[in-house]
């Protein structure tokens, strides 16, 4: 079965979110077009450049926007509901704005007596929200004096705060010093370990490489690629060979190894004869082969290093890609 | 801040809490009334203490204070009563001042201020997304809001119709205004003074509650609904029905000449003005819940 097809068969299961054949037009516009997906439990990377449509299809998947054409389901909702939809779905956009003149324990607590809770009730889940995202003792102060760290912070504690099965988050390690993304990647991972859906935006693929079990890329506002970002890495790794430069003292005999490899597609000689630029489909083959030329042979390697980004440049690969609104994992 | 911080206070690292109860759900079968209580009460608590204590309320508290303090400043002022014992100065003082200044331009403007801006304010503030990411109907939010700028329109223009008309009674001698004011016409007309800014701000709260959905500014359409009301006494009688001073003005306890140029046409009953301000109101909010059902969140330099 095509994934098309299997997309359209799962439109309604309670256990995805699933977008059929969703498109939507600001006006003569386009924010994104034809996409199909079903997002199993688990955490899934929305990554593309700026523009390319991830918060378009967040706000559609939260139904702050409705689609031009096609149908959304989380977990079988439609998202024209929200009296259903936000008992289940917790959202952090990316608009780093707040109503004004509250601290951020009113905002959550203004917020969860909005969803229907009692004042005792949305009391405790405040706190609780904000223990878990390190803002107990910011609480008490105004949002508008908060930095862009805490403001993401308390973002994600509105978020969490009436435990969500399916979290949304936009961009939400923007604006953190690398302590506190240590800490936000590891309690998305402890969330999704729990059994929630979280969906994570982010314009760097090394972020969302590092978070998701699965990934969606995005480009001009199409899916170029998609799944589980271990079958994503195989087809970059089979499409876009991974370059390497090593430094050594007896580059021609590497070189000769190499080509006896498959997977070994080009090597060239550094200029100054000093190592080789190699470009290989399977770089963990490739060191494997390196390493036993250097036990075998005694070949020195002074340096061996990645000599493109590694994801950035798949990433760059696969929306440059001429048919990439067509491709997928 | 309210509530009990929990004891762990100082904790600065993410941790996942225990399972937490389920959320409050409406009920299975017939409406949950109870649900939408809670909703309404927590929207209107959270929009009085975000919009209307905090500076952005300076300019509504200016305007529904100018009034009194003209009234006051009457008092102050050596013989600006030419004679204290005649109280009907004073109430056709009253009846020119509410119905030339306070209702024509304090509460038309100030329903322009809290109206329109319960929801364009917050598009323009990007924060309206806040309440549509919450489980609460949006039809709910539109009378919440409504319900919120009743409370501070009445609460600010009824007290300024209040003050104003005991104020104008001040300079004249005690006794009299005390047996008007007491025992006289004095409680209808002040009555009738504050039925008239109830119904006021319920009518054009409406109209502007429903123009922040269709315009980027209130300016614009407020603009053209103040020039509409201010020349309504030169139309002709069937378009003064399209007009809602036409109606509030039946209800003033006192009537004014409106000068050589007007049109004269019949005041529409008591009950006529009544019940017909209130269905336009309802009216007019029907209209908004329609228009926020299918509204997106797109801001404008998105």
């Amino acid at each position: 079965m095509n994934r098309d097809a299997a997309v359209a068969g799962e439109n309604g299961r309670d256990d995805r979110i699933v977008f059929d054949d969703v498109s939507k037009f600001y006006g003569e516009v386009l924010g994104v077009n034809r996409v199909r997906l079903s997002l199993p439990p688990g955490i899934t990377g929305l990554v593309g450049p700026n523009g390319s449509g991830k918060t378009t299809l967040m706000n559609l998947m939260v139904g702050l926007l409705r689609p031009s054409r096609g149908t959304v389901r989380v977990l079988g909702m439609p998202t024209d509901r929200p009296e259903a939809l936000f008992r289940r779905v917790g959202y952090a956009t990316q608009y780093d704005a707040f109503p004004p003149g509250l601290t951020g324990y009113q905002l959550i607590e203004s917020l969860l007596r909005v969803h229907g809770h009692d004042p005792r009730q949305a009391a405790a889940w405040t706190w609780q929200a904000l223990e878990r995202v390190g803002m107990v003792e910011a609480a008490g102060r105004k949002v508008a004096a908060y930095s862009k760290g805490m403001r993401q912070r308390v973002k994600l504690a509105q978020a969490i705060a009436h435990h969500p099965s399916v979290l949304v988050l936009d961009e939400p390690l923007n604006g953190l010093d690398p302590m506190a993304r240590a800490e936000l990647i590891a309690l998305l991972r402890e969330l999704a370990a729990a059994g929630l859906y979280v969906v994570v935006s982010s314009h760097i693929l090394h972020e969302v490489d590092l978070i998701s079990d699965q990934v969606v890329m995005l480009n001009g506002g199409y899916v170029v690629a998609e799944g589980d970002i271990v079958e994503v890495r195989d087809e970059m790794d089979e499409q876009h060979p991974a370059q390497v430069l090593i430094r050594c003292d007896r580059p021609e005999l590497l070189a000769a190894r190499a080509f006896e490899q498959d997977h070994v597609v080009e090597a060239r000689m550094l200029a100054d004869r000093s190592g080789l630029l190699l470009r290989t489909r399977d770089a963990a083959s490739f060191y494997r082969m390196l390493n036993q030329v250097v036990i075998d042979q005694g070949l020195t390697v002074e340096s061996v290093a990645p000599a493109d980004a590694d994801v950035e440049a798949v990433y760059q690969y696969l929306i440059d890609a001429p048919s990439g609104n067509g491709g997928n994992s | 801040m309210s509530g009990p911080a929990p004891s762990g206070a100082a904790a600065t690292t993410l941790s996942l809490p225990p399972a937490a109860p389920a959320a409050p759900a409406p009920p299975a079968r017939g409406l949950p009334w109870a649900l939408w209580r809670r909703q309404l009460a927590a929207v209107v608590r959270l929009e009085l203490r975000k919009s209307f204590l905090g500076r952005r309320a300076l300019g509504l508290y200016l305007l529904a204070l100018a009034p009194p303090v003209v009234l006051v400043l009457r008092a102050l002022l050596p013989r600006a009563v030419s004679d204290p014992g005649n109280l009907g100065e004073a109430t056709e003082l009253m009846a020119g001042l509410y119905q030339g200044f306070i209702l024509r331009v304090v509460i038309f403007l100030g329903c322009v201020a809290i109206f329109g801006n319960l929801i364009r304010r917050e598009v323009l503030d990007r924060s309206l997304h806040f309440y549509f990411l919450t489980p609460m109907r949006r039809e709910l939010l539109v009378l919440a809001k409504y319900l919120t700028g009743l409370v501070v329109s009445l609460a600010l223009f009824g007290a300024s119709t209040f003050a104003s008309f005991f104020l104008a009674y001040l300079p004249h001698d005690g006794r009299l205004r005390s047996a008007f004011l007491l025992h006289g016409p004095g409680p209808g007309h002040l009555g009738a003074y504050l039925l008239v800014t109830a119904l006021a701000c319920a009518g054009y709260g409406a109209a502007f509650l429903t123009l922040g959905f269709f315009f980027r500014s209130p300016a614009i359409p407020a603009l053209a609904l103040f020039g509409w009301e201010a020349i309504h006494f030169l139309l002709p009688p069937v378009l003064k029905q399209l007009s809602v001073i036409h109606y509030l003005q039946a209800l003033c306890p006192v009537p004014l000449s409106e000068g050589p140029f007007a049109l004269l046409s019949d005041a529409p009953s008591r009950w006529v003005s009544i019940c017909g301000l209130l269905a336009l109101a309802a009216v007019l909010l029907t209209i908004s819940t329609l228009r926020i059902r299918r509204m997106e969140v797109i801001y404008l330099d998105d």
